[in-house]
C-alpha cells in the first residue's frame, strides 16, 4: 500500500510532462519547432503569471486583487505585477472572500477588468452568493444596461498530497448550475496561459480554477507572447476508437496515462477529450467522440454525487442512447468529505480508471 | 385510541357510510344532522401545509426541550409563512430565536448549538438566501462529523421555502437543490403535501443528520390531512400512482404539474407510475429501479435547472445501473438554464408545464391512437 501511494504520487509529478512530451499524443499544442524560441519550459505558475502580466500590459483598467497578492501570492502567481504596474492595480484585500468577490463585481460593472484571487477554491464559498446572485444575473436583471462582464475569480483547486478538508476541494459542480457565468478549467500550464488570457478578455464574469498540485510540479513548452485559447471548446488530447474519457483540469493527466496503459497492455484505444470549458460545455464535440466509440468514460475528483460528470453522462446518454454499447461509467471521489490520510484511496487514481476502462470495454 | 376511532368514523362517513361509535354523543342526533356534522369534522380535519408543518415543529418542541428555531422573523412575527405562528408565547424567545438578517452567522451559530447539544431548526426566509450560509452548510455541517471521527454529530434541519412563486424575479425563485446535492454529509429531503410535510419534518428534527429541508413557496395553502404521531422515513420515495408505460419521477410541486398531466394523460389512454422523490440525496434507488424495471421508460420531471440539476444525477445513475431496462433515453424536463424571470409568461415559460409533461410521454410511450 505505501508504495502504491509512493507510486502514484510520483507519476503525478514526472508523468504529466514526460507523457505529452514524449508519448506523441494528439493536441492542439503548436510543436518546439514551429515556435522556436517564441516559446520557453514553463509551469503552472509562471504560465499565470504570465498571462497576468499580458492583461495588465495591455489594459489599463485591468487590476488584480485578492489575499496575499502584492508581495506575489502563496503560489507566487502574481510575482512582479505590484512591482512593475503598481499598488492600485495590484492590491491585497481583507480576509473576505464575500467582499473581494463583490468588491470585484463592483469594478467590472464600472469599467474595469477585475481579475480576483481566492486563495483557495476551497473558501470561495462565502462568495458564492455573490457569484450566484449578483454577478450571474447581472446583466439579465438590468435587461443588459449593466454588466459585470470584466470580472474573472481565479481560484487554485484540487488534491495536493496533503492538502485534507480545506485545502484539496473541487468545487466546479456547484457552479455549473449558474446561468451566467464561465466556468473554466485548463489541463496544464500551455492550456492555463492560453484560457486564462480569454477568460480576462471574455466579456462574462468567468470562474477560472487552477490545479495547484500542478503549479510547480508540471512544466512544458509554453508560448512567451499574448495568445488565447477559445472558451466553450473541447480539446481532442489523444484519438482513439474504443471508448471516450473525458475530463477536465488536472484529472486529463490521469486519462491520459490511463489510456497509454491500456493501450499498452490490453490494445484498447482510448479517445481523450479535455472538455477546458464546464459552462459553456461543449457537448458537440463529446457527442461527435462518443458516436464515434460508443462508450464514456467520465472522471473528476469532486465527489460523484451531482459532480459534472453526472451532466455530461445525463446529456451523452440522452443524445446518444442507442449508440451506447455500454453503461456510462464515472470514475471520481467519493460521496464524503475530502479526505487527509485517506487521499490515495479517495481519488480516481489512473488505476481506478484502468479498471473502469476495461470494465466498460467489457460489458 | 377514542380519538383515533372517531377519526376513523369520520372517513368512512366521509365516504358515504355513517357509523357513529358507540360513544359518540351524536348516535341520537338524526341522519341529517349526523351527516351535517360529519362533513363539519372532516373539513375541519384537513389542514394547510404551513399548519401541518408548524405541528410538527411544536409537537417536537413539546416532546424535547433540546429542539429550537431560528431565523429571521420567527419568533415575535411567527414566521414569514407562519410555521411558526405563536409559537414563541408557548416556547420563549430563546427557543423560537429571531437572529440579525445574518445568514452565515446564524447558520454557524445553529451548526455550533447542534454540535453541543442541542437540535436546531434554522430557517431561511427564503432558500436563495441560504447561499450567503454555503460555506457553513458545505464545510461546517457537512464535514464535521467526519471530521471529528464522529465525535461531534450536527443534528440540524436547515428548511425554507423555496422553488418557483409568483413573479419574486431571479432571486427569490431559486432551487438550491441542485447547488446542495454534491455537498457530502447533508441530506436532502423535499416534502410535497401536508401529510408527508409534517411526517417528514417530525422525521427530520429527530435525525442526527444535517438535513436540508426543501419546503415550495407555492405549496403552503395546499390543503390535506395529517397523520397523527406518523414520523415518515427520510430516505423513501412515494409511490403516488401505480402505472405500467413510464416511470415519472417528480418531487415538490412537480408532484402537482405532474399530477394535472396524469388526468389529461389517463383520458388518452395512458398509465403512467408516477413516483415522488422524496429523498433527494440519497435516492431511493430499490423502489426508482423497481419501477424503471417495470415500464422500461423513465421521465424526470423538476423545478431546478437542466444543466447539472437533481434530474442530471439522477439520470447518471439510472443510466449506469439500470443501462439493459431501459427503452427509450432518460427525458428530463427542467427549468430552463436562466435567471428566473420576474414577467409573469417570462416565468412560466421558463418552467415545467402540465403539457411538456403530456408531450414527453407521448414521445417516450408512442402518441394516443385516435379514435
Amino acid at each position: 500500500m505505501a508504495g502504491g501511494i509512493q507510486l502514484s504520487r510520483l507519476a503525478a509529478v514526472g508523468g504529466y510532462s514526460a507523457l505529452s512530451a514524449a508519448a506523441g499524443v494528439a493536441s492542439s499544442k503548436p510543436s518546439a519547432a514551429a515556435t522556436e524560441g517564441a516559446s520557453k519550459q514553463t509551469n503552472l505558475c509562471t504560465a499565470v503569471n504570465d498571462a497576468l502580466h499580458i492583461a495588465l500590459d495591455a489594459n489599463p483598467r485591468a487590476l488584480v486583487f485578492g489575499e496575499d497578492v502584492s508581495f506575489g501570492g502563496v503560489f507566487r502567481c502574481t510575482v512582479g505585477l505590484k512591482e512593475r504596474f503598481g499598488a492600485a492595480r495590484c492590491f491585497n484585500t481583507p480576509l473576505s472572500e464575500q467582499g473581494i468577490v463583490g468588491f470585484g463585481i463592483g469594478a467590472a460593472a464600472l469599467g474595469c477588468t477585475a481579475i480576483a484571487e481566492i486563495q483557495f477554491a476551497d473558501y470561495i464559498y462565502p462568495a458564492y452568493d455573490q457569484i450566484v446572485n449578483e454577478a450571474s444575473k447581472y446583466r439579465y436583471r438590468s435587461g443588459g444596461a449593466f454588466n459585470c462582464g470584466g470580472l474573472t475569480v481565479r481560484a487554485p483547486y484540487g488534491a495536493v498530497g496533503h492538502g485534507g478538508h480545506y485545502h484539496s476541494q473541487s468545487p466546479e459542480a456547484v457552479f455549473t448550475h449558474v446561468p451566467g457565468i464561465k466556468v473554466v478549467m485548463p489541463s496544464g500550464p500551455y492550456e492555463a496561459k492560453g484560457l486564462l488570457l480569454a477568460a480576462i478578455r471574455d466579456p462574462n464574469p468567468v470562474v477560472f480554477f487552477e490545479a495547484k498540485m500542478q503549479y510547480r510540479t508540471v512544466v512544458e513548452d509554453v508560448p512567451k507572447g499574448d495568445f488565447e485559447l477559445p472558451l466553450g471548446v473541447a480539446r481532442v488530447a489523444r484519438e482513439g476508437s474504443d471508448i471516450t474519457l473525458v475530463g477536465w483540469g488536472q484529472q486529463v493527466g490521469v486519462l491520459e496515462r490511463a489510456a497509454a496503459e491500456v493501450s499498452e497492455a490490453d490494445s484498447i484505444s482510448c479517445e481523450v477529450i479535455d472538455l477546458r470549458t464546464l459552462i459553456p460545455w461543449d457537448r458537440a464535440a463529446v457527442e461527435a467522440s462518443v458516436s464515434k466509440t460508443g462508450r464514456v468514460l467520465v472522471s473528476h475528483e469532486a465527489p460523484v454525487t451531482s459532480g459534472f460528470g453526472a451532466e455530461v453522462v445525463a446529456a451523452m446518454s440522452a443524445r446518444c442512447f442507442l449508440r451506447l454499447e455500454a453503461p456510462p461509467a464515472r470514475v471520481c471521489g467519493y460521496d464524503t468529505p475530502f479526505p487527509l490520510v485517506f487521499e490515495p484511496l479517495y481519488l480516481p487514481t489512473q488505476q481506478r480508471v484502468v479498471d473502469a476502462i476495461r470494465a466498460t470495454c467489457n460489458f | 385510541m377514542q380519538r383515533s376511532c372517531f377519526l376513523i368514523n369520520l372517513h368512512s362517513a366521509a365516504r358515504g357510510q355513517l357509523r357513529a361509535p358507540a360513544q359518540s354523543p351524536w348516535r341520537t342526533a338524526g341522519r341529517a344532522a349526523r351527516g351535517a356534522l360529519h362533513v363539519a369534522a372532516a373539513e375541519k380535519k384537513q389542514k394547510l401545509m404551513w399548519e401541518a408543518l408548524r405541528e410538527a415543529v411544536d409537537e417536537e418542541m413539546e416532546a424535547d426541550p433540546t429542539v429550537c428555531l431560528m431565523g429571521e422573523d420567527v419568533g415575535h412575527y411567527g414566521g414569514s409563512y407562519k410555521v411558526s405562528y405563536d409559537l414563541h408565547k408557548k416556547y420563549g424567545d430563546l427557543r423560537l430565536l429571531d437572529t440579525p438578517i445574518c445568514e452565515n452567522g446564524f447558520m454557524g451559530m445553529g451548526i455550533g448549538a447542534a454540535m453541543t447539544g442541542l437540535r436546531v431548526i434554522i430557517e431561511g426566509m427564503n432558500m436563495g438566501f441560504l447561499l450567503l450560509a454555503y460555506n457553513q452548510i458545505s464545510n461546517n455541517a457537512g464535514m464535521l462529523h467526519y471530521t471529528s471521527g464522529g465525535q461531534y454529530k450536527v443534528p440540524v434541519v436547515i428548511r425554507g421555502p423555496g422553488g418557483v412563486g409568483r413573479q419574486l424575479g431571479a432571486e427569490h425563485s431559486q432551487r438550491l437543490e441542485s447547488y446542495f446535492q454534491s455537498i457530502p454529509g447533508v441530506q436532502l429531503v423535499a416534502c410535497s403535501t401536508v401529510a408527508n410535510a409534517k411526517a417528514l419534518l417530525k422525521s427530520a428534527i429527530r435525525s442526527d443528520n444535517p438535513i436540508i429541508f426543501f419546503e415550495h413557496v407555492l405549496l403552503y395553502n395546499v390543503k390535506g390531512e395529517t397523520i397523527d404521531g406518523y414520523c415518515q422515513p427520510l430516505e423513501k420515495a412515494e409511490l403516488v400512482r401505480a402505472g405500467r408505460d413510464v416511470t415519472i419521477l417528480c418531487y415538490s410541486r412537480m408532484r402537482y404539474v405532474v399530477m394535472q398531466a396524469v388526468q389529461q394523460l389517463e383520458k388518452q389512454g395512458f398509465d403512467p407510475e408516477v413516483i415522488d422523490l422524496i429523498s433527494l440525496k440519497p435516492f431511493d434507488m430499490k423502489t426508482i429501479s423497481d419501477s424503471v424495471k417495470k415500464t422500461k421508460n423513465v421521465i424526470i420531471v423538476e423545478e431546478c435547472m437542466k444543466t447539472g440539476g437533481i434530474g442530471a444525477s439522477l439520470s447518471s445513475v439510472i443510466n449506469e445501473s439500470l443501462f439493459d431496462y431501459l427503452d427509450h433515453q432518460v427525458i428530463r424536463l427542467s427549468s430552463q438554464d436562466v435567471p428566473t424571470a420576474y414577467a409573469f409568461e417570462l416565468e412560466a415559460a421558463t418552467i415545467v408545464q402540465p403539457e411538456q409533461v403530456i408531450e414527453a410521454v407521448h414521445k417516450v410511450v408512442g402518441a394516443p391512437v385516435p379514435a
